[in-house]
C-alpha cells in the first residue's frame, strides 16, 4: 500500500502573546500566542528541523526524494529541496522538488509523492516538508495570524504502514487574492478580505464533498478532517456546512501558534492523530488558488501511536516554548527593521568541498588510533599524528559544553550580543565550536557541562548568499 | 633531532622603540623608520651598514613583503623579508634575523616589527569578516581566550579579581614607563567593573588596539666589540618557537588551562640556554599578557610557579617588578597596547635596556637573564626568547 510512514515537525522557540500586537497598536485583542522564527532562522532550516524529527530512527539512505513546500523561499532560482536533502544526508541519486508560491503546495506535494510512487518501481520513499516563514505587514490584521514553523509527512510504499493513502483529488481556481509580487511586494497583499473568505470556503469544501462522494462516505464516518484555515470563524463556518461532527474538523491550533502557511494542513494532521483509532477516516486539505483533499485510512493504531511517543512533533516543541517579551523582540527576529547585518567571506568552493563537514556534521575517525575528530581540513591526526588515515564518521548532534566564551564582539559589530562560543564534546566523540542560539541569559545559564542539541542555522549573508551551519542549543527535547 | 641552537652566537648592539599609543600623526612608515633609525643611532651605525632586514608585520593592510621596510629606509635593493607569524611575528623577524647573521651570511642585521591598527577603526581587531572560513565560528580574540579563564575558573576556582591583579600590576609598572600607550595606574574594582568584551574577560582585562614599531640591530659577539655597545651588548641565549593548531576548540581533549606551544618552546629555549630553574635563574620576563588570563596561564607554562598557583603568587608580589621574579616589568601588552606585529620586537628592546641597566621605565635590579615570550592565534604560536648579559 502507499500511506504514511512517518512524520514530523518543528516548531521555533519563540512565542508571541498577541496582546502585545494588540498593545502596540491599540487594536482589539484576538486571544492566544503564535510561533515566532528566529532571526537566524527561515524555511530552509525549519524544513531540515521537521526533517530531522520526521526520519527519526529512520537511515536518510532509504529515501528515494525530497519534496519541499514554501511560500517563502531563500532563493527564487536555486533548488532548496536538495540542499535540504544534502543536510539531512540522504542519497544523491534521489528525486527532489520545490512546490511553491501556493498556500496548498504542502498538499499538492503529497498528491505528487503518491503519483510519483505509482509511476516509479525504483522510488518507494518521498519525503514532504511543508515549511513557511510568512513576513506580516506590522499593523494588519495578518500579524496576528501568520506564524512560524515546518512539518513532515514520509509518504511510502510498504506492506505495512501506520496509514495508507486512499484517494485525492484536486481543483485549481484561480482567486484574485491574496497576492505577492516577485521583486516588489515585501508584504502580501489583497483587494478585499471577505471575498477572500469566499473563495476559501469555496474550494475547501468543494474538494472535500467531492473526496467524500468518489468514496462513498459519510459526513458522520469521518473521524477527522485536517485543513487549512487561517481564522477560527470561517473555519467553523467550513465544518458546519460539511455537516463534521463535534471534534471532527481539526481547530485550536491557530488558537495557541497562528497560522503556520503551506505546514498548516500536516501540522492539522499531526494533532489529529494524537488519539488515533483503527480504521480511522481522515481527511487532509489545502486551499490556495485552488485546494486538494487526501483521504487517508488509519491501518495500525499501535504504529501510529508509536509515532507520536518517539517524535518531538508539535507537542515535545511546544513544552520548550518560551514567551517573547516586546514587540521589539519580535520585529528584530522577523526582519521587519532595516539595518546592517554581520557578514563574512563567501566560498562556493569551500561550501562544496567540505559538504561532508559543513552540513552533514559527517568528522573523522583515525584508523590508527581511533580518535574521532572535526572538521575534515584537517589532513593528520590530532592524536597519534598519523597522516590521512581517516574513516569518514558520522556524528551525533548532542554533547556537552566542555568551556564557552560569551563573545561581545562579533565581527566588530554589537548585534545581539553577547553571542555564546561553545566547546562542546559530542556525545560518542568528536570536539566542534559553536555558537548557541536561542539562549535567555546567557551570562546565567550557559554552564560547563551543559547539554546541547545542534541545529541547523542561517550564519551570514556574506556574498549575497545564504550561509548556514550548525548553531547550539539547550535542548528542546530531540530524541 | 640535532639542535645546535643558537646560544652565544648572536649580540644585540643596538635597539629603539617607538612611542606607543594611538599614533594617528605617523604611517606605518613613518613609525618604522622611527624605531630603525633609532636602533641604528643606538648602535653608532649608518643604516647603509644593514646587510639585510626582517620585519614582523601581521595584518595585510600593514603592508606586505619586505616592502615596508625598503618604503620606509630605502635600503638600496638589500633583502628584506617579511615574518607573519600571528602575535609573534615579530620575534620571528628577529629569529630569522638571527640566523641571517649567526650563519656568517650577514655580520650586520636589522630585526623589526610594525603595525598600523588605528587607521582601520577601534573596536576589536579588524580583518574577522574577511579571513578565516566561511560558517564555522569565528571567536573574537578575547573569546578565544576567554574559553581559557571560563576552564582556569572552574578548575582552579579563580576568580575575577585573580584576573583582575594581573591588569592592577601591569599598569602600575606601565604608569613609569615613557613609551607606554596608558599610563594610568588602576584599581580592583576598576578592572571588575569595567562592561565586559568576552566573559570572564572586561575591557581591562584585554590589551588595547594600538600603533608601535620596535628595532633591534644584531650581529656576531666578535663583531660585537668594535661597536659602542662593545662594554654592555647583549647576547642571545636562546631563540625558539613553537606552533600548534590554529583552532584548539577542535583539538578533543584539550584543557584549555595550559598553552600546549609555551610549554614546548619554553623547554626548548631553557635546554638551549643552560636554564634548570627559571624561577631563580631568570630575573625578569616580558609575556603576552593579550588578556589578564593568559598571563596568568603564561607564568605557569613557563615554570615561574606551580600548575594552579599563578594567581596566588602573583598576590603575593612574586611577579612584581622588585619580587622574584618580574614579569612585564614593562607594563606589558595592558599598557603598551598591541600593534600585533612589532611587539615581539619591543618587549626584545625592553629585555636589552633592561640588562644594559638603562631601562626607561622600571629598572629591575641586577638583572642578568630576561626572557620574552609571544603567544599568537588562539594560543597556537609561541616564541621565547632568552637574552643574558655580556659576560
Amino acid at each position: 500500500m502507499i500511506g504514511i510512514k512517518a512524520y514530523g515537525a518543528y516548531l521555533p522557540k519563540n512565542l508571541l502573546p498577541r496582546e502585545i500586537i494588540a498593545k502596540m497598536w491599540d487594536f482589539p485583542v484576538v486571544p492566544g500566542t503564535k510561533s515566532v522564527a528566529s532571526i537566524d532562522e527561515d524555511s530552509l532550516t525549519m524544513a531540515v528541523e521537521a526533517g530531522l524529527d520526521c526520519l527519526t530512527g529512520i537511515d536518510p539512505k532509504t529515501i528515494d526524494g525530497l519534496f519541499f513546500a514554501t511560500t517563502t523561499q531563500v532563493y527564487t532560482e536555486k533548488d532548496s529541496a536538495s540542499l535540504i536533502a544534502t543536510v539531512l544526508d540522504m542519497r544523491d541519486n534521489i528525486i527532489t522538488a520545490d512546490f511553491t508560491d501556493s498556500l496548498k503546495s504542502g498538499t499538492s506535494a503529497v498528491c505528487r509523492a503518491v503519483d510519483s510512487i505509482k509511476a516509479n518501481k525504483d522510488i518507494k520513499r518521498i519525503l514532504v516538508i511543508a515549511s513557511d516563514t510568512r513576513q506580516p505587514e506590522p499593523a494588519t490584521f495578518w500579524e496576528y495570524g501568520f506564524s512560524d514553523g515546518a512539518a513532515a509527512i514520509l509518504v511510502a510504499e510498504e506492506e505495512s504502514l501506520p496509514l495508507s493513502i486512499e484517494d485525492y483529488y484536486s481543483v485549481a481556481t484561480n482567486v484574485t487574492g491574496p497576492w505577492k509580487r516577485t521583486g516588489t511586494d515585501k508584504f502580501i497583499r489583497t483587494f478585499e478580505v471577505k471575498m477572500d473568505s469566499q473563495f476559501y470556503s469555496n474550494n475547501v469544501m468543494r474538494v472535500i464533498t467531492e473526496i467524500m462522494k468518489r468514496n462513498n462516505l459519510k459526513p458522520e464516518e469521518i473521524d477527522s478532517v485536517a485543513y487549512y484555515y487561517n481564522d477560527p470563524r470561517s473555519h467553523q463556518r467550513v465544518a458546519k456546512k460539511l455537516k463534521l461532527g463535534q471534534g471532527v474538523a481539526q481547530n485550536g491550533l491557530f488558537f495557541q501558534i497562528g497560522d503556520l502557511g503551506t505546514a498548516m494542513p500536516f501540522a492539522l494532521l499531526i494533532s489529529a492523530l494524537k488519539r488515533p483509532k483503527d480504521d480511522a477516516k481522515v481527511i487532509l486539505a489545502g486551499v490556495g488558488d485552488g485546494a486538494d483533499a487526501i483521504y487517508m485510512k488509519v491501518q495500525d493504531r499501535k504504529q501510529v501511536r508509536e509515532l507520536t511517543k518517539t517524535r518531538m512533533g508539535l507537542s515535545e516543541h511546544q513544552k520548550t516554548m518560551i514567551p517573547m517579551k516586546n514587540y521589539g523582540m519580535y520585529i528584530e527576529n522577523k526582519r521587519l527593521l532595516e539595518k546592517d547585518r554581520y557578514t563574512r567571506k563567501s566560498s562556493a568552493t569551500i561550501l562544496w568541498r567540505e559538504t561532508a563537514s559543513i552540513y552533514q556534521m559527517y568528522g573523522l575517525k583515525c584508523r590508527k588510533c581511533g580518535l574521532v575528530q572535526y572538521p575534515s581540513m584537517f589532513k593528520a591526526c590530532h592524536q597519534c599524528r598519523a597522516d590521512n588515515e581517516f574513516d569518514k564518521i558520522k556524528l551525533k548532534l548532542k554533547g556537552k559544553i566542555f568551556t564557552f566564551s560569551l563573545d561581545h564582539l562579533v565581527g566588530g559589530s554589537y548585534y545581539n550580543t553577547p553571542v555564546p562560543r561553545c566547546v562542546i564534546d559530542l556525545e560518542e566523540g568528536g570536539r566542534i565550536l559553536c555558537d548557541m542560539t536561542e539562549i535567555e541569559k546567557p551570562e546565567e545559564n550557559v554552564k560547563i557541562g551543559m547539554d546541547v542539541e545542534l541545529t541547523f542555522r542561517l550564519m551570514h549573508e556574506g556574498a549575497e548568499f545564504k550561509n548556514y551551519y550548525w548553531k547550539c542549543r539547550p535542548p528542546r527535547g530531540r530524541i | 633531532m640535532v639542535r645546535h641552537g643558537i646560544a652565544n652566537k648572536v649580540a644585540i648592539i643596538g635597539c629603539e622603540m617607538t612611542k606607543y599609543g594611538e599614533r594617528f600623526d605617523k604611517d606605518q612608515y613613518g613609525l618604522l623608520s622611527e624605531a630603525a633609525l633609532g636602533a641604528c643611532k643606538d648602535a653608532g651605525i649608518p643604516k647603509d651598514d644593514i646587510d639585510a632586514a626582517w620585519v614582523g608585520v601581521f595584518y595585510y593592510f600593514t603592508g606586505l613583503s619586505g616592502t615596508t621596510v625598503e618604503d620606509a629606509l630605502r635600503l638600496n635593493g638589500k633583502p628584506i623579508t617579511r615574518c607573519e607569524n600571528y602575535c609573534a611575528s615579530g620575534m620571528d623577524a628577529f629569529r630569522n634575523a638571527c640566523f641571517g647573521v649567526a650563519s656568517g651570511a650577514y655580520d650586520i642585521g636589522l630585526a623589526c616589527g610594525v603595525e598600523k591598527l588605528m587607521d582601520e577603526g577601534g573596536s576589536g581587531l579588524p580583518g574577522f569578516k574577511i579571513f578565516g572560513h566561511p560558517v564555522y565560528p569565528m571567536p573574537s580574540a578575547p573569546a578565544m581566550f576567554s574559553m581559557a579563564a571560563t576552564r582556569s575558573f572552574h578548575v582552579w576556582g579563580w576568580t575575577k579579581e585573580d584576573l583582575a591583579r594581573v591588569a592592577v600590576k601591569n599598569h602600575e609598572n606601565g604608569f613609569y614607563h615613557p613609551k607606554a600607550h596608558f599610563r594610568t595606574k588602576i584599581g580592583i574594582e576598576d578592572v571588575v567593573k569595567a562592561p565586559m568584551i568576552a566573559d570572564p574577560l572586561g575591557r581591562f582585562d584585554c590589551c588595547a588596539m594600538s600603533d608601535g614599531a620596535a628595532a633591534l640591530i644584531i650581529t656576531r659577539p666578535e663583531l660585537a666589540e668594535s661597536y659602542v655597545h662593545s662594554k654592555d651588548y647583549v647576547i642571545v641565549k636562546a631563540n625558539e618557537i613553537s606552533v600548534f593548531t590554529m583552532a584548539p576548540w577542535y583539538w578533543p581533549g584539550y584543557n584549555f588551562i595550559s598553552f600546549p606551544a609555551t610549554v614546548k618552546a619554553s623547554e626548548m629555549a631553557y635546554k638551549e640556554a643552560g636554564i634548570t630553574n627559571p624561577r631563580t635563574q631568570v630575573d625578569l620576563a616580558e609575556v603576552h599578557d593579550c588578556f589578564t588570563i593568559t598571563e596568568l596561564l603564561n607564568c605557569q607554562d613557563l615554570k615561574f610557579c606551580e600548575m594552579g598557583k599563578a594567581a596566588e603568587e602573583l598576590k603575593n608580589g612574586t611577579f612584581n617588578y622588585d619580587g622574584e621574579i618580574a614579569v612585564n616589568p614593562s607594563g606589558g601588552l595592558k599598557s603598551f597596547g598591541h600593534p600585533i606585529g612589532s611587539t615581539g620586537c619591543r618587549m626584545l628592546v625592553e629585555l636589552t635596556k633592561q640588562l644594559q641597566g638603562r631601562a626607561e621605565g622600571r629598572q629591575v635590579k641586577d638583572a642578568k637573564i630576561g626572557l620574552a615570550h609571544n603567544l599568537g592565534g588562539a594560543y597556537s604560536v609561541c616564541s621565547v626568547s632568552i637574552l643574558g648579559k655580556k659576560d
